[in-house]
């Protein structure tokens, strides 16, 4: 073709837009892909079970690990979407990606070929949580604003997004005169032969008097927890967007 | 210490996948031939039924004792223990566990000698067929399993029902209790995590420009979010925070009552059994790999009335019987029953009377069950339970154990 010698600037122009539109629609679908095999790794590596099952998630363990869990990915990615593109979409579009994956793997293993009833096994939510952080984000344009208040609120608010979800599988019920939650009855009946009872790392009576308020005590230790890591991993991410090697691949 | 152990687990069952087909092939035979004599004797193992409907009840029931020469390297069952079934997945429901009539609904402790009665109350639910074990699991040391009995499930899952009433009086459906309303949350989130993302992709292309812009503005790129970018977010921010405190209310003002998850372990009470009027040492354990032969010669001392002899001995859920005195036959094929396998020199102990007896365990059984391989353990110990019989059928079940020595030729 002759086509380049006779190209008007506008036809440059035109031409480097198509090809700008074609660079997102082939990245972004691959970026997405990325996030969810990268976060569900991490998060089956880190959480798994307390988030598998729902006589797992209890209001002192799973609601502090999984949010210092839940921070790495969001933390690293979100630095680097925003440092090169401005753009803050790093909380939300990673935790959407783990949740499509969640949703897939539950569906197709725990319930389709493990056999577990959906009730039992369906992710929890967390797509509010990186909302927040992107859109903390985008009012502040600071690391260290987003970490304290994104932060905070990403741990805090964890056990209360999530309370709509799980509070139906917290009602007592009896059961050959022991109290349960109906989420223990799920676990007890549909057999886990792999699990057995003593391994879910839950809740236990302490001698400690915080009597009937684990829930806001967790939330504040987990969201003090989840600022600094967040802050952590997005330290990391802005090593990783400093190394010369990835702005040759970019 | 306690942050490693819980990535240990996290990392552990992450491997497996949150459950393993385990139960489904015959696990038991991968175990360590030590670890299945010196840990638990299960003995008079059953099922009440080998072939039922979806939602039919199906009883599984026996007995185990803990063993006395339980390896020191593993926990012990007097630590933590939870009795359980090992059956793919839940093609079962379990309705009701019991261990001498107290229901084991969490983790308990067995102690070794004393004798546990079990029953396990089951509803079917997955058509297949199934290879079922009673099984102990315990901590820090794995699952321990028992007999195996095949049972065939017929009909149509979609049939199965499952329902429970709480506390509350609201009778429930266990198979999608609450389902429907975890799903609309998720969706609800999901739309505006969506929404978000669409307000960003709405200006494709996004990744060459806004890199380039990025680049080139340096510094100052936090230019590039707009006017309209900050009051988008603080919509959002807005929507968020009020769809998680109104949620919250929600939850709160549907579900007030609500409790914490239940654990804690509960006391497994031994069964009452009549005292062994018997004093039993075992002097030797000879395994003669050519004859598959497995030869104890003991020193029994009978203290009661009637004389007795040994009727059988089961070795890892392996059991030998002495067709002399009573007759077995294994309830499918797979049942590890040898029925006229044992045999004994030195007739009935009489009463009172004190005297050497040896006792002949031969069977292929030994072969096929993988037990041959304590010949090459680092610790050959080895444990059997024998149950010995007098005059009026009465049986006492005696453990013996001690180090094992092969005969090669
Ligand atoms: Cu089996």
């Amino acid at each position: 073709m002759s086509a380049v010698t006779t190209n008007t600037p506008a036809q440059v122009a035109d031409f480097r837009h198509r090809l700008d539109i074609t660079v997102d629609w082939l990245v972004i679908p691959l970026v997405i892909m990325l996030f969810a095999a990268v976060f569900s790794v991490h998060f089956a590596l880190l959480v798994g079970d307390w988030d598998y099952w729902i006589d797992w998630r209890d209001r002192r363990w799973w609601p502090l690990v999984t949010p210092l869990a839940l921070s790495v990915i969001p933390g690293v990615f979100g630095y680097l979407l925003w440092d090169r593109l401005r753009l803050p979409v790093g909380g939300t579009l990673t935790i959407l990606a783990l949740s499509a994956a969640a949703w897939v793997s539950r569906y197709m293993n725990f319930h389709g070929f493990g056999g577990f009833p959906m009730d039992m096994v369906f992710p929890s939510t967390f797509i509010a949580l990186g909302l927040i952080l992107d859109t903390v984000l985008v009012l502040t344009r600071s690391w260290f604003w987003t970490g304290l208040i994104g932060g905070y609120l990403f741990g805090a608010l964890i056990y209360p997004l999530n309370w709509p979800l799980l509070a139906a599988y917290h009602v007592p019920l009896e059961l050959h005169g022991n109290m349960l939650t109906v989420a223990d009855l799920m676990g007890f009946e549909y057999v886990r032969t792999a699990i057995p009872e003593y391994v879910r790392i839950i809740e236990h009576s302490t001698l400690r008097t915080f009597g009937g308020v684990v829930t806001p005590l967790t939330a504040v230790f987990a969201g003090f927890l989840t600022v600094l890591s967040y802050w952590f991993w997005v330290w990391i991410g802005s090593l990783v967007s400093r190394t010369t090697w990835l702005r040759k691949i970019i | 210490m306690k942050i490693l152990k819980i990535l240990a687990i996290a990392l552990a069952t992450a491997c497996v996948g949150g459950f393993s087909p385990l139960a489904a092939a015959h696990g038991e035979r991968a175990q360590m031939p030590q670890v299945r004599m010196r840990t638990v004797h299960w003995f008079d193992v059953t099922v009440s039924a080998t072939k039922l409907d979806v939602n039919q009840i199906l009883v599984v029931k026996g007995s185990f004792i803990p063993s006395d020469f339980w390896p020191t390297q593993f926990p012990s069952a007097e630590e933590t223990a939870f009795l359980n079934i090992g059956v793919p997945g839940p093609s079962f429901v379990r309705l009701d566990s019991r261990v001498n009539g107290v229901p084991m609904i969490r983790s308990t402790s067995f102690h070794p000698e004393l004798q546990y009665n079990f029953e396990i109350t089951l509803k079917a639910r997955k058509p297949g067929r199934y290879h079922i074990h009673p099984v102990i699991n315990v901590k820090d040391t794995g699952p321990l399993i028992g007999p195996g009995l095949w049972v065939e499930i017929g009909g149509d899952q979609a049939a199965f029902t499952n329902t429970a009433k709480t506390l509350l009086g609201q009778d429930i459906d266990l198979e999608s209790f609450g389902y429907a309303n975890a799903v609309h949350w998720s969706i609800l989130w999901a739309v505006v995590g969506v929404a978000w993302f669409v307000w960003w992709l709405l200006r494709v292309p996004i990744i060459l420009p806004r890199f380039r812009r990025a680049a080139e503005l340096g510094a100052n790129a936090d230019q590039m979010i707009t006017l309209g970018d900050r009051r988008v977010a603080l919509g959002f921010l807005v929507l968020t925070l009020s769809l998680i405190v109104g949620g919250y209310m929600y939850a709160d003002d549907k579900w007030p009552i609500t409790t914490a998850l239940q654990a804690g372990k509960i006391a497994a009470p031994p069964a009452q059994r009549p005292a062994v009027p018997l004093d039993v040492r075992m002097n030797e354990a000879r395994y003669r790999i050519p004859g598959r032969s497995f030869r104890v010669a003991l020193t029994v001392t009978n203290r009661g009335s009637s004389p007795v002899t040994v009727g059988e001995l089961d070795a890892g859920n392996v059991r030998f019987v002495n067709s002399s005195v009573l007759q077995v036959k294994p309830a499918d094929a797979d049942d590890l029953v040898a029925s006229d396998a044992l045999h004994v020199d030195g007739g009935p102990v009489a009463p009172g009377e004190t005297r050497d007896i040896v006792v002949y365990a031969d069977d292929a059984l030994w072969e096929t069950e993988r037990m041959t391989t304590m010949i090459d353990s680092p610790d050959a110990i080895v444990a059997v339970m024998l149950f010995f019989y007098d005059g009026d059928g009465k049986r006492y079940p005696v453990e013996v154990g001690g180090p094992m020595i092969p005969v090669f030729g």
